[in-house]
Parts: structure tokens; sequence; C-alpha cells
């Protein structure tokens, strides 16, 4: 029953979509990082209203689903004027929606840091700017990787939604081939071993800051 | 608009309370997994982590939508004949396994070793040390993640629909596919999931501050 | 209000901000000027739309190919999933959507339709091996799969109820029904008979078709269109390009490239 041929052959279309879902997620990621980070700032300030804005953007981009997002950056923006390219847009969206998680991730490992140890800091004289760099975000970054790298992971995966805005990804090419093919079993087993081999290198990235970065 | 609500409000909310229910329970499926997951890798051999640690690579590697199909309609071939709803069960708790126990051993990790060795000295039983001392405080760190990772669950549901699950995606792609009426069907759906989401961070949060408080409290 | 009407009136406020396209605007003699046609359909519809070694292939596009010529423009095709075809159409980012659309008298409310390109009345296939299943009579009290939302499941229900009741479960997609037949959690799997004739022609070990395969009203496939003054012109143009493609054959052969028939198309949108 299963085909070996179709499966082996699927490789072909969908490595090449590849090219895109390496594409969106890496920028989505290192976009999402630096946003990410922005936000987590914005949460923890002693100034009230970026902590409203801060705990909005959280609450927007992490309740209303991606691909609704996708739709209203890609559909909603031109009707006032605002036409993004496909790309553009699906990298931005992406990025902005994992900059929500990303932020909830930091600052939860921020805040479950004993509040001692930044008193000891204040105590014996240390600076603001040093207890950010040498006490909290050592050990909050730390603590943080594994749930961070199953974050980036996600992200990966959830990528697939951009062909909403019409990128042919491997999840929209594994589809088509299914639809030609009518073999979806072997065609979605390919898919499954090439975004694996893509998460086996963020996973492997994310062990190795681990051992690194431990103490 | 009132008959669209009339007619298919109805079907909308019952697929909401599918989508919860699946939530629910493949969320607590997962959680269980996990953290079984979680205590066999600190405590046991290595050949038997390396086996974990496959488990958690392919299993979080791939996609939902693959392994939820493979499962349902390849299961078949292998004598595994599942109805949609246990299979979509079964395939959130497997899918979300290998995120929770992550999410566990990082926690785990966050536990200061002095304690557990404190907890050896005066004799405490590893069954106990892990009741007593790994979970609580391993939660206390683990729970913005645990939060943070429930609610992209509620996202992962979406997929049920493609084993015809009713859930709350299978009846906005009906509404929509019957009336063209894709503006109300996909605000729907931001709605009910911006909803839940709300609920699961709001309830979230205040457990958070409940279990953090001794990390905050002042003298 | 409603909250489309809502959501409309907001986005003609802005409009009316001079912020979108200017007013007495004409569809098709915008496309003339840019000199291309944008469209959208969804690649993943065999034998209508479908990806081949990486190029697009199938019956809309050698259909859509010719009409191009007619109106001496270049076709731009993109693979968009559903979700986004009609939003997309109504805030033109594309001209027209021709991916296969039923039509039906609800869907004629909201968007204009073309004439048809193709037949789309509902049929049925089981499994290659199944031996009960013959005639679609047999399917009653049976569990038949089809896509959800489309014209062949409202058929399929009015047929099921006619003959006795049947098990209709309903997929996103129909390679899911197709799937799901495979496995036998079905007996059979209602569609178009276009679809359903290519599938079994592909796969011919696996499923096949009921005899008669057809059964219910005729129906038909057909493009869609914006519905509004601007694109009045443009809906006419593509159809007199239909229209003439019909007469001078170049319709029949493509119908017989694909499919291995010719069916008789209306001359006119159907209105039911």
């Amino acid at each position: 029953m299963f085909s070996w041929t179709t499966f082996w052959e699927s490789f072909i279309p969908l490595l090449w979509a590849a090219r895109f879902t390496v594409l969106v997620s890496g920028l989505g990621i290192v976009l999402g990082l630096v946003i990410g980070a922005l936000i987590c700032a914005g949460a923890l300030s002693p100034w009230k209203p970026m902590r409203i804005f801060a705990a909005l953007w959280v609450s927007f981009l992490r309740g209303v689903p991606l691909l609704v997002q996708l739709l209203l950056v890609y559909f909603l923006l031109p009707v006032i004027g605002i036409n993004v390219p496909a790309l553009v847009a699906a990298v931005g969206t992406v990025a902005i929606c994992a900059s929500a998680y990303i932020s909830e991730i930091w600052r939860g490992a921020i805040n479950a840091l004993p509040r001692g140890q930044t008193e000891a800091a204040k105590a014996i004289g240390m600076a603001p700017l040093p207890q950010w760099t040498r006490i909290i975000l050592p050990q909050a970054i730390t603590m943080s990787l594994p749930a961070l790298i199953n974050e980036l992971i996600l992200l990966v995966k959830a990528s697939s939604l951009v062909s909403v805005v019409g990128i042919l990804e491997i999840t929209r090419a594994s589809q088509a081939q299914a639809a030609t093919t009518f073999r979806p079993l072997e065609v979605y087993l390919a898919a499954a071993f090439i975004y694996l081999a893509i998460n086996l290198c963020l996973a492997g990235v994310g062990r190795w800051l681990e051992h690194r970065m431990a103490v | 608009m009132n008959e669209l609500l009339a007619h298919y409000g109805p079907f909308l909310l019952r697929g909401f309370g599918m989508t919860v229910l699946c939530w629910l329970l493949g969320t607590v499926g997962g959680m269980v997994l996990g953290l079984a997951i979680a205590l066999i890798q600190r405590h046991s051999i290595a050949p038997v982590r390396w086996g974990l640690r496959i488990y958690i690579e392919a299993i979080r590697g791939t996609p939902f939508l693959a392994q939820l199909f493979l499962l349902y309609y390849g299961g078949p071939m292998f004598g595994l004949r599942l109805d949609p709803i246990p299979a979509g069960l079964l395939g959130l708790s497997v899918y979300s396994s290998p995120y929770f126990a992550e999410i566990f051993r990082s926690a785990f990790g966050s536990v200061p070793i002095g304690q557990i060795e404190a907890a050896r000295a005066i004799g405490m039983s590893e069954m106990s040390i892990v009741r007593r001392i790994l979970l609580p405080l391993g939660l206390v760190s683990a729970l913005p993640a645990m939060v943070n990772f429930s609610i992209v669950l509620t996202k992962e549901t979406v997929i049920l629909s493609i084993i015809t699950v009713p859930e709350l995606m299978y009846q906005v792609q009906r509404m929509s596919a019957e009336t063209f009426r894709y503006v109300e069907a996909n605000l729907a759906l931001a709605l009910f999931f911006w909803g839940l989401v709300e609920l699961i961070s709001r309830l979230g949060r205040r457990f958070e501050t409940r279990i953090t408080k001794h990390l905050i409290e002042r003298t | 209000m409603t909250i489309k009407n809502t959501l409309k009136a907001a986005l003609f406020g802005l409009t009316a901000l001079g912020v979108s396209a200017p007013a007495f605007a004409d569809q098709l003699a915008d496309i003339k000027a840019a000199g291309k046609i944008m469209t959208a359909t969804d690649m993943h519809y065999s034998p209508f739309d479908m990806i081949i070694d990486g190029t697009y292939q199938g019956i809309t596009k050698d259909i859509f190919d010719e009409v191009s010529k007619e109106l001496g423009v270049e076709p731009v095709y993109q693979d968009i999933p559903w979700t986004a075809e009609l939003p997309g159409l109504e805030v033109k980012k594309f001209d027209i959507i021709i991916a296969p659309v039923t039509i039906t008298p609800e869907r004629l409310e909201r968007y204009a339709f073309s004439l048809p390109i193709a037949d789309a009345t509902v049929g049925l296939i089981r499994s290659a091996n199944d031996t009960e299943t013959k005639a679609p009579e047999d399917i009653k009290g049976k569990a038949v799969g089809v896509q959800q939302g489309t014209a062949q499941a409202a058929q399929l229900q009015m047929f099921g109820d006619k003959i006795g009741g049947i098990t209709m479960k309903e997929y996103g997609t129909t390679d899911e029904a197709y799937a799901d037949l495979a496995t036998g959690r079905l007996q059979a799997v209602a569609g178009s008979l276009p679809n359903l004739a290519y599938l079994v022609k592909a796969r011919g070990e696996t499923f096949a078709l009921l005899e008669p395969t057809t059964f219910g009203e005729p129906k038909y496939f057909a493009w869609a269109m914006r519905k509004d003054a601007d694109s009045a012109s443009f809906v006419e143009a593509i159809n007199t390009a239909l229209l003439k493609m019909t007469d001078d054959g170049r319709m029949k052969a493509i119908q017989e490239k694909w499919l291995g028939v010719n069916p008789v198309l209306p001359r006119e949108v159907p209105q039911d």
C-alpha cells in the first residue's frame, strides 16, 4: 500500500519549498527575539503606560490566531492604503506574533529569580546596569533556554500558515503534492522528515548553548 | 446577520465547547506525560535517557498536522483504528508531551542543588524529595512557560478539524464555505480564541502571583 | 446594523478620504492598461489546479490561458489557499478567483460568476474491493464522506434523505475524505464528477466509480469575480471569451484532453 516512490519523489518539491520555511521562520526568529526583548523590558518597566502597552501587545497577539493576524495584515492594510508585499507581511506578522510569546518566557524567567539576589547586589553597592548584565540576565537567559527553544521550534512549524498570503512553503507544497498524487500519507511523512531536520538544528543549538551557559 | 447568528450561532458555540474540551484534556494529558518523561529522564540510566531524548526530538520536531494525519489516516494500516475524538485527544497529548517535558526539565534544573543535598543529608527519601522539593520549587519557575505553551496549544486544536472533530475551526470553515461570509466567520474565530486565551493567561497570572509570593515578600 | 456593514462603512469612509482607488474606475480598462491579469486559485484541486514538477497545470490553467489571449493580457497565477481567496478578491489583491467554484443561489448574491467552465454534478466513488456498493442507491445506511459546506454536500444530503438516510461525514477538503475511504471508515465519497473521475484514473487499484456515477441536479463550476459596477465590463469580457472558445472548439479540446469527455455547458450563468 505504502508507495516508497511517492515518498522519495516528494522530497524534491518539498525541499524546494523549504527555502521559504527557513527564510520566513529564520527572519521571524531573529526579529521576534529583538521585539520580544523590547516588549519584555516594557512589561517590567516602572512606567505604567509602558506596562499597559506590553500587556495589550501580549494579550492581542497571543489571543488572536496567527492565521487571522495574517489575513488582517495582508488584506485589511491595503484598504487603508498600505500595500505590503506578501513576503514582508509574512515575516513581519510571524515576528510580531512570536515576540509576544518570547517576551512572556523572559518575563517569567526574570520574575522567578529570588529577589534576595538583586538585594544582595544592591547591598554591596553594585550599580543597576551590572546588576542586570551580571546577575539577572545571565541566569534568566540560561533558565529560559529550553522554553525558548520550544517556542522557536513551534515558530518554524507555525510558519506554515503564511501560505495564506500565497507563499509556497513546506506544508502548502505537501498539500499540493498530496492532491496530485492522491497519496497524502507518503507526502506528509516526507514533510515531517524535513521539518524534523530543520528543528533538530535548532534543538542542537539550544543544547549547545545550555551546556556552555550552565554554571 | 441575525439570521446568520440564529443559524450558525449554536454550531459555533458547540464547536467552541468542543475546542475547550479537547484543549483541556489534551493539555492535561500532555502535562502528565511530560512530567513522567522529565522525572524518568532525571532518575534513570543512560540508554533510557537517550531513548526519551529521541522521542522528544522526533515528536517536537514534526508538525502536529503530519502526526495527526498519520495517526488517523495511517493508523488503520497497522490495525490502529480510532474515532476522531479519541484520536484527537491522544494526538494532542502525545504532541504536547515533549514540550512539557522540556519545560519541566529546565524547571527541575533551576532548583538549587543545595536544597536537594540538604534534604538527602537529613535522610529524606528520593520520592519525598521529588514530591516536597523538586515539584513545588520547579513549578514556580515552570509556570509562565507552561501557561505560554498551553496558549499555543489552544491554537493547535484547530488542526483537529482535518480528522473531522467538530471543533470551532471545523464549524467556522463550514459556515464560511456555505455562506461565503468569511469576515463574520474569521471574526468569530478570533473572538472565541481571544476570550479563551485571556481567561487562561489571567488564571495563570493569578496562580503565578500566589506561588511566587515568597520570592517577593519583603521583610 | 450588521458587523459586516459596519466594517464596510468604515472601509468606505477610509476610501472616501482618498487613500484608495479613484472613482469611476473600470476594472477591465485597468487590467488592459497594466497588461496583466491577477488571478488566485487553490493549486491542489486535481485535475483543475495542480502543481506538477513545480509548474502550475490543469483544466483551469488551460482555459484561462486562452481567455487571457482573448483579452490581450498576461495572466499571473497565484496559489492562494481558499481561506484567503474571497478576502483577497474584495480588497483587489486579484482580479478573479479561477478556483472552480460551484454556482449556488446564495453565492450569486455576493459575487459575480462567469459562465460555467466545467461540469460539477455530484457523483460517488467507492473502495475498489467493495462489491456491495454499486449504484448510488446502495449508499443507504452507509457512511459517506463529502467536502463540508459545498453544493455537493447539500445534494448528497437531499439524496440521502430521499433514499432513507445515510451517515454523512463532512471533511475540510476532499483529500481527507479520500484518505478515510481508503482506511475503510467510509463506504463512499461524494464529489464533483471531474475530480472523482481523475482520482479513479490515478488510483484505480484503490478507488472505483459507482455505476451510474452521478445523481441529483446538474451543477457547474465557474469563476468568481467582484459584483460591482466597476467589474461589470470585465465579467462581460470573460464571458465573451468563454463563449468564443466554446464555439471554435478550443473548450472541447481542453475538456477532452483532461477528462476524456466534453460536457455540454450552459451558455448563460445558471441561476439556481
